[in-house]
C-alpha cells in the first residue's frame, strides 16, 4: 500500500470536521476490511484516512426498545450476530450473519462500513432495506435522516456527501412480519452472490397484507421492487401470483452482467428467487 | 505525518512499544519488529486465515488490519500457545491427527480452533465447518482438521 496519513479523532463531530467535501483522497475508515482490499489493489490511494475507531462508545453499541433497534455505525457485524436484542427484534439480521463472510471479517467489519461502501453484493443493504431501516447521518451542517430506500444511488455510490458520516441505523422491529433473505452464489458457496433477494411480509397464512421486496447483487445497487410489492399486496400467494410478482420484478430491476452471470441469466434467477423467497418467508421464514 | 509513530500494546502478555507507519498492517508489524512469523500474509484478502491474530480476545485477519489499530490492545499470536516443554492441547491434537501436510495454514487453523472451542466447547461437524469457513488449506487436510478440532475439544474437557 502507498503511504498515507492517519487521523484518530475522539468524537464523531471532530471526525466530520476532518473530512473535506471536495477532496476524495481523504476518507473515513471504520473496520478497514473493504478499504484495505482497495488500497492493496491500488484502486484507492488515500492521502489521509480518518479513523472512526476512537469516536464515542455509543456509536459501537446496540440499543433496543419495543419499536426496534438502534445500531451505532461502528457496531461490528459479530456484535450483531451475537446480540440477543437483534435475535429477538430482527431475527432476519441474525440469520444473515451466518453466511456473511467469515468470523475474522465479522469481528472487524462495521455496520457503517457495510452500508457506506455501496457495494451491491453485500448482504446488509438488502436485508436492512427490506426491514425498513432509516439512517442518521451527520455533517458539519448538522444531522439528517435518510430512509435506506433512498440511500444508494449507483454502483458503489450513495447519497452521502464526502464530509458526511453515518452515525446510526434504526431498524423497526420485525414483530409479526415474516422474512427471508436468499443469496445465490454461482461460484463457490462463499463467493460474492449473483443475486440477493430479501422479503419482509405481513401476512395471515398465505394472505399477504403488505410486502417489502428488495433485490441486490444482480443490480447496480440494492433496490426496492415496488411493482412486485404492488402485485403481492392484498393478495393470496399462489403460484400464479408469485409468477406475476417475478415478472414485475424482472421488468423493474436494472440488471448488470458480470463474471457471476449474464443479464438474461440473472433475470431468470430473479424470477425464480422472488417466488422462493416469498414462499420461504410465508412458510415461517425467520422466527 | 506519514512518518512512523510509537504505539504501545500488550504482545503475548508483555507490554511492548513499536514504531508503525499508518500504512503498515499487523502482519508486517509482528514480522518486522518482533520476528513473529506464525501469522503470515498469504491471500492478503481476508479469505485464508494464515494471518490470524487475536486482538482483544477476537480473531482478526492481520493482513487487513492496520498496525495502528492495536494501540492499547491485547495482541495474542500463535507463538504464545506452547512452552519449550509442552504444546498447547490444540497443537497436540493437530499433531496427533496429522491435520496438516506442509503446515503453512496450521498456525491460523490452530488459533481459530482455540476461539472455536471457547464458543462451542463440544462442536459438531457443521459448527466446525461454519466456524472455519475462512481458513483455507491448499493441502486439503480438511477431514483431519475436523478430527483435530474434536480431539482438541476432548482434551480441553479433560483439562
Ligand atoms: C474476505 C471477505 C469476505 C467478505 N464477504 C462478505 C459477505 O459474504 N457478505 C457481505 O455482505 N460482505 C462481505 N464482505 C464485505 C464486508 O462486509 C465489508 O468489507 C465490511 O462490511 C466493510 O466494513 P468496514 O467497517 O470494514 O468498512 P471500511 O473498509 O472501514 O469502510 C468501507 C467504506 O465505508 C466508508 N465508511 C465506513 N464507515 C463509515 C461511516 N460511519 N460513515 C460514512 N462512511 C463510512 C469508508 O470510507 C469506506 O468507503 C467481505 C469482506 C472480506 C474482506
Ligand atoms: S492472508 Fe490474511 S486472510 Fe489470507
Ligand atoms: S497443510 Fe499445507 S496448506 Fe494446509
Amino acid at each position: 500500500m502507498t503511504p498515507f496519513e492517519l487521523a484518530e479523532p475522539k468524537s464523531l463531530s471532530a471526525a466530520v470536521k476532518l473530512l473535506d467535501p471536495d477532496d476524495t483522497s481523504i476518507r473515513p475508515i471504520a473496520g478497514g476490511t473493504a478499504l484495505m482490499l482497495m488500497m492493496k489493489a491500488g484502486v484507492f490511494r488515500p492521502a489521509k484516512l480518518i479513523s472512526l475507531r476512537n469516536i464515542e462508545a455509543k456509536y459501537s453499541g446496540i440499543a433496543a426498545d419495543a419499536n426496534g433497534l438502534r445500531l451505532g455505525a461502528m457496531t461490528t457485524l459479530s456484535a450483531l450476530e451475537h446480540s440477543a436484542d437483534v435475535r429477538k427484534l430482527a431475527p432476519l439480521i441474525t440469520r444473515t450473519m451466518l453466511t456473511l463472510s467469515n468470523v475474522r471479517v465479522r469481528n472487524v467489519a462495521t455496520v457503517g462500513g457495510a452500508l457506506a461502501h455501496g457495494d451491491p453484493h453485500m448482504d446488509l443493504p438488502p436485508v436492512l432495506m427490506a426491514l425498513g431501516a432509516t439512517l442518521t447521518v451527520v455533517s458539519p451542517s448538522g444531522e439528517r435522516s435518510i430512509p435506506l430506500d433512498d440511500f444508494f444511488t449507483g454502483y458503489y455510490e450513495t447519497v452521502l456527501e464526502k464530509n458526511e458520516l453515518i452515525a446510526e441505523a434504526h431498524i423497526p422491529a420485525q414483530g409479526t412480519k415474516r422474512a427471508a433473505y436468499m443469496k445465490v452464489t454461482t461460484g463457490s458457496a462463499d463467493d460474492w452472490p449473483a443475486l440477493g433477494v430479501a422479503v419482509v411480509i405481513e401476512a395471515d397464512g398465505k394472505a399477504i397484507e403488505s410486502a417489502r421486496v428488495v433485490v441486490s447483487a444482480a443490480t447496480t445497487k440494492a433496490t426496492r421492487l415496488k411493482s412486485a410489492e404492488t402485485v403481492l399486496n392484498g393478495k393470496t400467494a399462489d403460484d400464479k401470483l408469485l409468477a406475476q410478482a417475478g415478472d414485475a420484478a424482472v421488468e423493474e430491476a436494472e440488471f448488470i452482467a458480470d463474471v457471476r452471470g449474464s443479464v438474461p441469466y440473472k433475470r431468470e434467477l430473479l424470477r425464480v428467487y422472488i417466488k422462493r423467497a416469498v414462499q420461504q418467508a410465508l412458510a415461517g421464514g425467520v422466527q | 505525518m506519514t512518518a512512523a509513530r510509537t504505539i504501545s500494546f500488550t504482545l503475548n502478555g508483555l507490554p511492548v512499544t513499536a514504531d508503525v507507519k499508518p500504512h503498515h498492517n499487523l502482519v508486517e508489524l509482528l514480522q518486522n519488529q518482533f520476528s513473529l512469523t506464525g501469522a503470515r500474509e498469504t491471500c492478503g484478502q481476508g479469505l485464508c486465515g494464515c494471518c490470524t491474530v487475536i486482538v482483544n480476545g477476537k480473531a482478526v485477519s492481520g493482513c487487513l488490519y492496520l498496525a495502528s489499530f492495536v494501540e492499547g490492545a491485547e495482541v495474542v499470536t500463535v507463538e504464545s500457545l506452547d512452552t519449550p516443554q509442552k504444546l498447547h492441547p490444540v497443537q497436540e491434537a493437530f499433531v496427533e491427527t496429522s491435520a496438516f501436510q506442509c503446515g503453512y495454514c496450521t498456525p491460523g487453523f490452530v488459533l481459530m480452533t482455540t476461539q472455536l472451542l471457547e464458543q462451542h466447547p463440544d462442536p459438531d461437524d457443521d459448527q466446525i465447518k461454519h466456524y472455519l469457513t475462512g481458513n483455507l488449506c491448499r493441502c486439503a487436510t480438511y477431514p483431519q482438521v475436523i478430527e483435530a478440532v474434536k480431539l482438541a475439544a476432548r482434551k480441553r474437557k479433560a483439562g
